[in-house]
């Protein structure tokens, strides 16, 4: 059926006299408040977000004027190096922020689902990091990864695994993996506690049905428990990988990009060159490539992981 | 004839609830979020700035007969005014006197030092700055179209009380934008203590002695010397530092025809100097320090042997609440380059936004703060030099600061801070090459080199 017909078919449907043309006109008026918000906090500053993309803005005076400059912010993030270090370092935080969570949580939430794991106290516990404020905890990492004072060095040099202290965040890529370290600490409690309710709500019976059958632990875990956990894995894979692209508040306390820009990422870059430099037709379009990334993102996993439905015909 | 009427009654029930709630619903929409939002939107944009701030500028009103001043400034301990530091009862009570003589009231918003560009930015490409008079360092160039010329506006006698290069900072296109309130650069603390059980004499006095003294004075956890490297931009940003040494090692920044000239050997040295220190006995926390507090606070400890600070921070060295060092600290002069020493400027200066009603009452609100009395309690209270020549010369402000001789001698030589428009976006670019050298990714001289090329491409797209 054509998008068209489609199209034509629903107002034709909204269109209809009786009770439930007057129904769905009714329901559409309700959901109508909700649609208005919906636009202004969200649907308008993405717009007016692309269109400032496209100009050179000046503030100068208290005035907010826009030049069109067609495609030129989008070409400096090309030549920006800047830019290809906050791609890189993007990529790699967010693939391995969303395998570390997902995974830890999933083992988490099956040690929580186990019998001796079902007590409240450890679920009160979980939540400890996911309550902190994001800022907070930021602040807290940053006393941890202290070169001089922080309890990290504290512990590893009183284990003898180090000898000299390490400074956690002098290093590009050490800066980067404790940042890694301290989303992850604070994301597994609320991505644990999805694959909870997913893991309850697997049927018993599956399970005793492996068993009946001779399976392994890990042959019910590969065939009964991951394919019922799908839908759940991907809404935390998608929930995740957002929460992940999007990560500023620890760049901004811990690090501000460095050292060398080794923590820099797509959105802090963004908010460097808007807000330090007052670029903000640039900014905007970093804003919106990241805004791409994420709507891409959230396609592919939907597709890819989406439940198979069976041919017409065959049992699911 | 019963359930045909309780139909009815269900039905019209039913029906006159979803039409009762869709009514609902569409009169919120229509009578009270939309035109509220648009308004704001509106006035923010169409408005000029001074009627618009009327509308929709959040500062708090002023006492009833007054006027209102609203002034953005640092807290404390960055260079805060009476009202926001902690400043004596003479001066307290004088800033009253001041309010109820002027008739005004004076209203402060004073976030920490490390969000006021943001905030200023924010606010100024809002249109609806909410004050008179902002705090500015090394912005003021950036912020020159939200800013009143006020060179005109200062009165002979406080400007020839202040250094004339004091101005060269918020100075842009031959207009002076603000006021520099104190006398801020850059000199060398030394542990006395630390120096004497090493043999050293006296503080070192070129590169070849801060070398071989960071060096001597490395030994197990504590350093020869501390600084933050972990913010490449800005006053008080690896950049800046870089640029002392510039100086020192003959250099400059820019040419006449305003493109950056630093990719010489001045440059390259300068930046060498830094890397050679970093290897003598650099603390190697420094590259990850992102404010100059995280590198003062080792230094109070005792756990570094030497730093280049701002003078403020004699007075908390003293204070055995806050340092290990009480009576062991020493200041001189940045050691010397093959031009001599050298030093930036911090900047701080008072400057007044287009957006104020009464420019002329900030300008007299900015006297007040330039007031002679007012710098010497500036200078004692709160440990910030003043910028008036004849307060720094006082024999009080010299006895309580005793670093103030070395600042003075200091500022008896270079110290360029090479503040342009694009300040934080030419400083975020020199000091991201640096931190890569200090790392070992890069050589003193590319690091220079491609520092110049980005430079060049920024100072470019300015013109």
């Amino acid at each position: 059926m054509s998008a068209l017909s489609t199209s034509h078919g629903a107002l034709s449907r909204f269109r209809a006299t009786g009770y439930i043309g007057r129904r769905r006109r009714t329901g559409l008026w309700l959901v109508l408040p909700a649609l208005v918000v919906l636009v202004a906090v969200l649907a308008f500053p993405i717009a007016a977000s692309l269109v400032v993309s496209f100009q050179s803005v000046d503030t100068a005076g208290g005035k907010f004027s826009g030049t069109w400059v067609g495609l030129d912010n989008y070409a400096q993030a090309t030549t920006d190096p800047a830019f290809w270090t906050a791609v890189q370092n993007t990529v790699y935080f967010t693939v391995v922020e969303v395998t570390a969570v997902v995974g830890l949580g999933l083992v988490v939430a099956m040690l929580l689902n186990h019998p001796l794991g079902r007590s409240p106290f450890f679920r009160v516990i979980l939540f400890v990091p996911w309550a902190l404020a994001p800022v907070a905890n930021a602040v807290m990492w940053k006393w941890i990864y202290n070169a001089n004072y922080g309890i990290l060095n504290q512990i590893l040099e009183a284990l003898g695994i180090i000898h000299r202290p390490i400074v956690w965040l002098g290093d590009p890529q050490l800066a980067l993996n404790a940042l890694l370290l301290a989303d992850i600490w604070k994301a597994i409690p609320f991505i644990a506690l999805l694959l909870l309710a997913g893991l309850q709500n697997v049927p018993p019976i599956l399970y005793r049905a492996a068993r009946l059958d001779g399976a392994s632990a890990w042959q019910t875990f590969r065939f009964v428990t991951l394919p019922q956990l799908r839908t759940a894995i991907l809404i935390c894979v998608v929930l995740q990988s957002i929460w992940a692209l999007k990560v500023f508040d620890l760049i901004y306390v811990l690090t501000k990009g460095g050292p060398a820009d080794g923590t820099v990422t797509l959105n802090f870059l963004a908010y460097r060159v808007t807000f330090d430099f007052g670029n903000i037709g640039y900014g905007a379009a970093l804003a919106d490539i990241l805004f791409v990334m994420m709507f891409v993102l959230a396609l592919v996993y939907i597709r890819t992981f989406r439940p198979t439905r069976p041919a017409s015909g065959q049992p699911a | 004839m019963e359930e045909h009427e309780l139909e009815i009654q269900r039905q019209m029930s039913r029906r006159s609830f979803l039409k009762r709630s869709a009514g609902v619903g569409a009169g919120v929409v229509a009578l009270g979020a939309v035109p509220s939002i648009l308004a704001a939107c509106t006035s923010s944009a169409t408005a000029a700035p001074g009627a618009a701030s009327a509308a929709a500028s959040k500062a708090p009103s002023a006492a009833p007969g007054t006027v209102a001043l609203n002034v953005l400034a640092p807290a404390a301990p960055d260079p805060a005014p009476p009202g926001v530091a902690k400043f004596n009862d003479a001066t307290v009570q004088a800033f009253a006197k001041w309010q109820a003589d002027n008739k005004t009231t004076v209203t402060y918003e004073a976030p920490p030092w490390p969000q006021l560009h943001d905030k200023m930015a924010t606010a100024f490409a809002s249109g609806n700055p909410p004050w008179d008079v902002v705090y500015m360092s090394g912005w003021a160039p950036e912020f020159r179209q939200n800013l009143t010329a006020i060179g005109d506006m200062i009165p002979a006698d406080l400007k020839a009380d202040l250094p004339p290069s004091s101005f060269s900072t918020v100075t842009w296109d031959g207009k002076v934008y603000g006021v520099v309130f104190t006398l801020s650069l850059l000199t060398l603390f030394y542990n006395t203590e630390l120096l004497s059980k090493a043999g050293i004499a006296a503080p070192p006095k070129n590169w070849d002695e801060l070398k071989t003294y960071t060096k001597e004075l490395t030994s197990g956890n504590q350093y020869g010397w501390v600084l933050n490297y972990g913010a490449p931009e800005g006053i008080g940003g690896v950049a800046s530092y870089w640029m002392a040494f510039l100086q020192q090692a003959g250099g400059k920044m820019y040419g006449p025809d305003g493109m950056p000239i630093f990719n010489d050997t001045p440059g390259v040295d300068a930046l060498q100097l830094m890397l050679d220190v970093n290897t003598a006995g650099t603390d190697p926390g420094s590259i990850s320090y992102v404010g100059i507090n995280d590198a003062t606070n080792v230094f109070t400890a005792g756990k570094a042997a030497m730093m280049m600070n701002w003078p403020f921070m004699w007075v908390p060295a003293q204070d055995p609440k806050t340092s290990k060092i009480v009576g062991k600290l020493g200041a001189a002069l940045l050691p010397a380059g093959p031009a001599g020493t050298a030093s930036i400027d911090g900047t701080d200066a008072w400057t007044i936004t287009t957006a104020s009603k009464d420019p002329a009452l900030a300008m007299k609100l900015i006297e007040f703060y330039l007031d002679p009395n007012v710098q010497k309690s500036q200078s004692i209270d709160t440990g910030w030099l003043p910028i008036r020549l004849s307060v720094l010369n006082d024999p009080e402000v010299q006895a309580k600061s005793t670093n103030a001789k070395v600042v003075m001698d200091q500022a008896t030589h270079p110290y360029d801070s090479f503040v342009t428009p694009d300040y934080n976006e030419v400083t975020q670019a020199i000091g991201t090459e640096i931190q890569k050298a200090l790392k070992g990714q890069k050589t003193a001289k590319q690091a220079i080199q491609e520092s110049s090329d980005l430079v060049t491409a920024i100072v470019k797209k300015r013109k």
